[in-house]
């Protein structure tokens, strides 16, 4: 009874083996799926959010007439009005799936490193840019320069790089899936904000 | 599509897709608005009233329809979206309804941003689900019903300035 038992668990041993290595498979496919879905979520947002307010669409589409053309064209009044929004959905989507595609390749410690600048200067710039508008509205002194796009983005890579640099190991990892929420909330505030004309009329 | 559109008149096609976009987006909203409750109120109880007692949906179960549907329903909207540029928003701008035409184009982005997290809210619900994910898992949910319900109250409002019935 006790040999044939033995046997039983030498016989089973191969197919647990193949069991644990099939699971272990599984795990490393999700994951790595994981990487890439939670990567695009991210770059797509952060993306849209600049194509759309740097008015960079892939194409623009004229339904009037039925054309579609490259890039950004404001056609003529005779054409009808220009259609941006597929063009940035679409820009967006192919530069998020190819960030998504790098983030499988590199380790999941420097990608969430990595992470936490992209979204903090995706925070940071908008903010300086909304800072300097202030300070050139208050200023005494001519402060138009500030109103750079260029200019507002050096304090904003130099606190990214700072804030990328300090954090923690644990932070960045906890921070990582966060980043999947708050992109999102923070562009549709300032997708929001740029359509306040529309409710302040 | 020409064969269709000599059977039916132009504008009785727009009409007839109009509609169809709109009977999916009831199942769309159906189904994740029960994901929805069914994340914020996992625990079934016995007791209670109603709403308390209602059995607890198998909210995984739901995850790759509401994929489908959402992604169907992107593409129809953005197919009638040429419709709405031409033939209702530059009325809806001659008749100064700034709030609708704003509320319109804040669904635009609304939309794309529950496109865009789409693959990892289909990530979140795979079986086995890790429980390390759980709370994203809810709150990518809620934020998905929340794209939903934005996009149908403004898309219903939009249809009422000029659509079906209106």
């Amino acid at each position: 009874m006790t040999q044939a038992l033995d046997m039983d668990a030498r016989v089973s041993q191969p197919g647990s083996a193949r069991a644990a290595a099939a699971s272990a498979a599984r795990s490393a496919t999700t994951s790595r799926f994981g990487t890439f879905a939670i990567t695009f979520g991210i770059a797509f947002v952060i993306l849209y959010t600049l194509f759309e307010r740097w008015n960079w669409p892939f194409f623009t589409y004229h339904p009037a007439v039925g054309r579609l053309d490259f890039w950004v064209n404001q056609a003529r009044p005779e054409d009808g009005p220009p259609m941006f929004w597929y063009g940035w959905v679409v820009l967006s989507a192919m530069a998020a799936a190819v960030v998504g595609f790098l983030a499988t390749l590199v380790s999941l410690a420097w990608l969430q490193r990595v992470t936490v600048f992209c979204c903090v200067l995706a925070a940071l710039w908008p903010a300086c840019a909304a800072l300097a508008v202030v300070v050139d509205e208050r200023a005494s002194f001519n402060a138009e320069f500030l109103r750079s796009v260029w200019v507002v983005g050096i304090p904003a890579l130099v606190g990214a790089l700072a804030v990328s640099y300090l954090v923690s190991a644990r932070w960045a990892e906890r921070l990582w899936t966060s980043w999947l929420l708050i992109m999102p909330i923070g562009g549709l505030a300032i997708l929001g904000y740029s359509l306040m004309t529309y409710f302040t009329r | 599509m020409d064969m269709l559109l000599g059977m039916i008149s132009i504008q009785t096609f727009w009409k007839i897709l109009l509609f169809v976009h709109f009977a999916l987006a009831v199942v769309l909203l159906a189904g994740v608005t029960l994901q929805a409750v069914a994340v914020l109120m996992p625990t079934r109880q016995t007791i209670g009233n109603v709403v308390d007692r209602a059995p607890v949906v198998p909210a995984a179960s739901y995850t790759t329809l509401i994929v489908i549907l959402y992604v169907l329903q992107a593409l129809m909207g953005a197919w009638i979206y040429v419709k709405y540029r031409t033939y209702v928003r530059i009325p809806m701008e001659g008749y100064r309804h700034w709030w609708t035409v704003g509320s319109f184009e804040f669904k635009e982005h609304v939309v794309t941003m529950g496109l865009a997290l789409l693959p990892a809210y289909w990530y979140f619900w795979r079986q086995p689900q890790p429980d390390q994910h759980a709370t994203l898992r809810k709150w990518v949910t809620v934020f998905l019903a929340f794209t939903v319900w934005y996009s149908f109250v403004v898309g219903h409002v939009a249809n009422d300035f000029r659509g079906v019935g209106s």
